[in-house]
């Protein structure tokens, strides 16, 4: 397999590398890329043509066939998917790039291994190892980007150890397989392949939601990493270099995401590990299992208690429900659900405190809920969520008691003393929907009964949730004084004309572009908006944050798709001086890169992590679908400025709503 | 071991050059340049050639079938889906973002 090289030769082999260096080079403009691109494409098919003139080749019927089904199955994914799907096609991709190194490798390996040299050998290895968990990288990652798998992350017991044995046990086969003999290797090349296939799957399954960018680019650099161990393996240059390319490429690109969300890349690889409490009182378990009594002595629910429980929904912000098998035993979730669904319409922050024990087995009432239809995201374990009672405005019992009884942890000698409970008490506000206020399984009484604080609804769940919910639909609006934020019709209208105003008078206007406005496909409304105000004569443009979208500069293509001229995309470093000489922002769909909490406090989960500095606009208006916080769970500060109005609800719709106005406003 | 010597160097210095290179690169470019390189990184067909430039094994026929078709999806795929996003970063002719 050695060639002679003449200098023609040589020549030819650099001028191909010259050719795809000078696409690389042309990227650094916007409107010269396409070209580079093209360029890039060319340099490659001249290196193959160069292979094919230089070696011919003895299976022309193999190649044609194969490059046909590879390059029309590419080219007609590459022309059907939407711009929003471009991250998960990529991370495909990648994967298909993994086989095809492995693969390689394979052949490679199994041609040479009698005369292969022992670095070449470690090299072929190596390339089996990263192609092949980069394969299996990239469909859980691509999987994930597209939504058919869960997007949050999935952590095993001692997910860590079982990376680390995974490791070392490619490890350990990579060096057998350089002294086994020649018969037994292609054994331990298929363990190699099989054992990274699922490093792959266990490295990335525990990487989730905000972290995908920074998975999607590593895998980008292994992709290349693996190139360029096959190129060492047969020893050609053409293939190191650009396998090595590709490697810095992805490094790079991993840093800047890790850089823009201020996590460091162990972090992201390595989360700090729930403990994932096993259910602590086993036999509470059996006790709940047990059949419940249909207590047919229902007292009737005081009218006086359900208004009080309306009051208490309406004045909330934040609640939290927190289902027993009481539910279950009722079929309540439906009502309970759709009582959820209608406190989250109302603006308030919703989320499910799910027990260990709550259910028939560990995670039975999850199930419970997902088959109604909940959200996981909204469902939170119990040393998640403990901590946020002390927050929480309302809290709504359906059919708990044990779980939710303080004499757990406040008196002794009892039969639940030291049971691990949710701390419902702790709330500014309770509501039980219980069939009856007498003690659950252990027999114990349950104090949070008569705290003055908790409101009661006795009856059948499913019933109390109903009417409560009935009760919250109707209640006028006009009796309520708080904040607005209760009412989502009225407020909408309210908070859309002071936003009008603002725009209006608006002379220099920023638009913030988050991932949110990508999921509800705004963006060519929000565009039309711009434009609009253009047209008024405002100056418009858009701060795009490193980290909008799911993978790097993905915000940028999302808005060149809808027309916007690349001129008008600003860069983060570039506009944030300017956010103090702005008339008005709208950020849509964007929320932990425009948290001011970033800056001011230490601690949280974004601390230090730059972000567009929209907090110094004259006026600030937020687009987003709800107020909660963002990926990072922090919550957002930015909503609670003076300066900010807030107009909440799909972001295609407020677009389309803040066009009209202004339009018939002119 | 110059063989040897001669391949790090390679890769060192592809590594160093491509470095400076994409570093310059706009953060507007990314995703339209991790779609490159990642086509880029199906330079892997041109080894598939070179495997196929002498008689091969059946197995190996296989197996380097499967490399190309996969390498040239990545190839086709990557370099068609780049140039499909580029073509959207577009620029008005004429003075932008005036305001008058």
């Amino acid at each position: 397999m050695t060639e002679t090289y003449s200098a023609m030769n040589l020549f030819l082999d650099f001028s191909v590398i010259g050719i795809l260096i000078l696409g690389i080079w042309l990227f650094r403009w916007p409107h010269r890329a396409k070209f580079g691109n093209l360029t890039a494409a060319f340099a490659l098919a001249c290196a193959a043509a160069l292979i094919l003139y230089r070696n011919g080749t003895q299976y022309p019927y193999i190649i044609l066939l194969s490059l046909a089904v590879g390059s029309v199955a590419g080219y007609w994914v590459a022309k059907r998917i939407t711009m929003i799907q471009i991250p998960a096609m990529v991370a495909f991709q990648h994967g298909a790039g993994g086989v095809a190194a492995f693969s390689l490798s394979l052949a490679e390996l199994m041609r040479g291994s009698q005369h292969l040299g022992m670095m070449n050998e470690i090299s072929g290895l190596l390339g089996l190892a990263i192609g092949s968990l980069t394969f299996s990288g990239s469909m859980i990652a691509g999987g994930k980007l597209s939504n058919k798998l869960g997007q949050t992350p999935r952590i095993l017991p001692k997910h860590t150890w079982l990376v680390m044995i995974n490791l070392i046990g490619i490890i350990v086969l990579i060096v057998a397989a350089l002294y086994a003999p020649a018969g037994s290797r292609i054994f331990l090349y298929t363990l190699i392949i099989l054992l990274s296939v699922l490093f792959g799957i266990v490295f990335s399954i525990r990487i989730g939601g905000a972290d995908m960018p920074v998975l999607i680019s590593f895998l980008n650099a292994t992709a290349g990493l693996a190139a360029a161990f096959c190129g060492m393996i047969i020893e050609n240059k053409l293939l190191i270099s650009c396998g090595a390319t590709v490697a810095a490429s992805g490094s790079i690109l991993t840093h800047v995401m890790c850089r823009a969300m201020n996590r460091s890349l162990f972090r992201v690889f390595v989360p700090v590990e729930e403990s994932r409490q096993k259910p602590a009182v086993n036999d509470e378990q059996n006790r709940v299992a047990g059949p419940v009594e249909k207590e047919v002595r229902h007292q009737p629910v005081e009218e006086n208690n359900f208004q009080k429980a309306v009051e208490i929904a309406r004045k909330a912000d934040k609640v939290i429900i927190i289902p027993g098998y009481g539910m279950a035993v009722a079929q309540a979730q439906f009502e309970v659900i759709d009582l959820s669904n209608k406190l989250l319409s109302m603006g308030k922050d919703v989320k499910f405190a799910i027990h260990p024990v709550a259910g028939r087995m560990p995670g039975h009432m999850n199930v419970l809920l997902a088959e109604a239809g909940v959200d996981y995201d909204m469902l939170e374990e119990m040393d998640a969520i403990n901590p946020e009672f002390r927050d929480t405005d309302f809290s709504l019992v359906v059919g708990a008691c044990d779980v939710v009884n303080p004499a757990a942890i406040e008196t002794d000698g009892s039969p639940i003393s030291g049971m691990p409970i949710l701390l419902t008490h702790e709330s500014k506000h309770v509501v039980c929907c219980n069939l009856d206020d007498k003690p659950g399984y252990s027999g114990v009484r349950n104090p949070l009964y008569e705290n003055s604080n908790t409101v009661l609804l006795l009856g059948d769940a499913k019933e109390t949730v109903r009417q409560l919910l009935e009760n919250l639909s109707e209640t006028s609006p006009a009796t309520e004084e708080s904040s607005g934020r209760d009412n989502p019709q009225d407020s909408k209208k309210e908070h859309l004309d002071s936003a009008i105003t603002a725009l209006s008078s608006a002379k220099k206007i920023i638009i913030i572009p988050g991932y949110g406005m990508a999921l509800a496909q705004a963006q060519f409304k929000v565009v039309e908006l711009a434009s609009l105000l253009e047209s008024m004569g405002a100056e418009v443009r858009f701060a795009i944050h490193p980290v909008a979208g799911r993978m790097p500069g993905h915000m940028n293509v999302l808005l060149a798709e809808a027309e916007v001229d690349y001129d008008k995309l600003c860069e983060m470093d570039e506009i944030n001086s300017e956010f103090s000489q702005t008339d008005a922002v709208l950020v849509f769909g964007a929320c932990d890169v425009v948290n001011p909490a970033a800056m001011d406090t230490k601690g949280t989960p974004i601390s230090g992590m730059p972000i567009l500095t929209a907090h110094d606009a004259k006026n600030i208006i937020v687009c987003n679908f709800d107020a909660k916080p963002g990926y990072s769970g922090v919550e957002n500060t930015l909503y609670e400025n003076p300066k900010t109005i807030m107009v909440l609800g799909d972001a295609a719709s407020t677009a389309y709503d803040l066009t009209d106005a202004l339009k018939a406003q002119n | 071991m110059t063989n040897l010597l001669l391949m790090a160097g390679v890769f060192l210095f592809s590594f160093v050059i491509g470095y400076f290179l994409i570093s310059r690169i706009p953060t507007l470019l990314h995703t339209p340049l991790m779609s490159m390189t990642n086509a880029i990184s199906a330079v892997t067909i041109l080894g598939v050639l070179i495997l196929f430039s002498v008689t091969s094994t059946r197995t190996e026929q296989i197996i380097g079938s499967v490399a190309f078709a996969m390498a040239a999806f990545n190839l086709v795929g990557g370099f068609a889906i780049t140039d499909r996003m580029l073509r959207l970063f577009k620029k008005k002719e004429g003075g932008v973002g005036n305001n008058d």
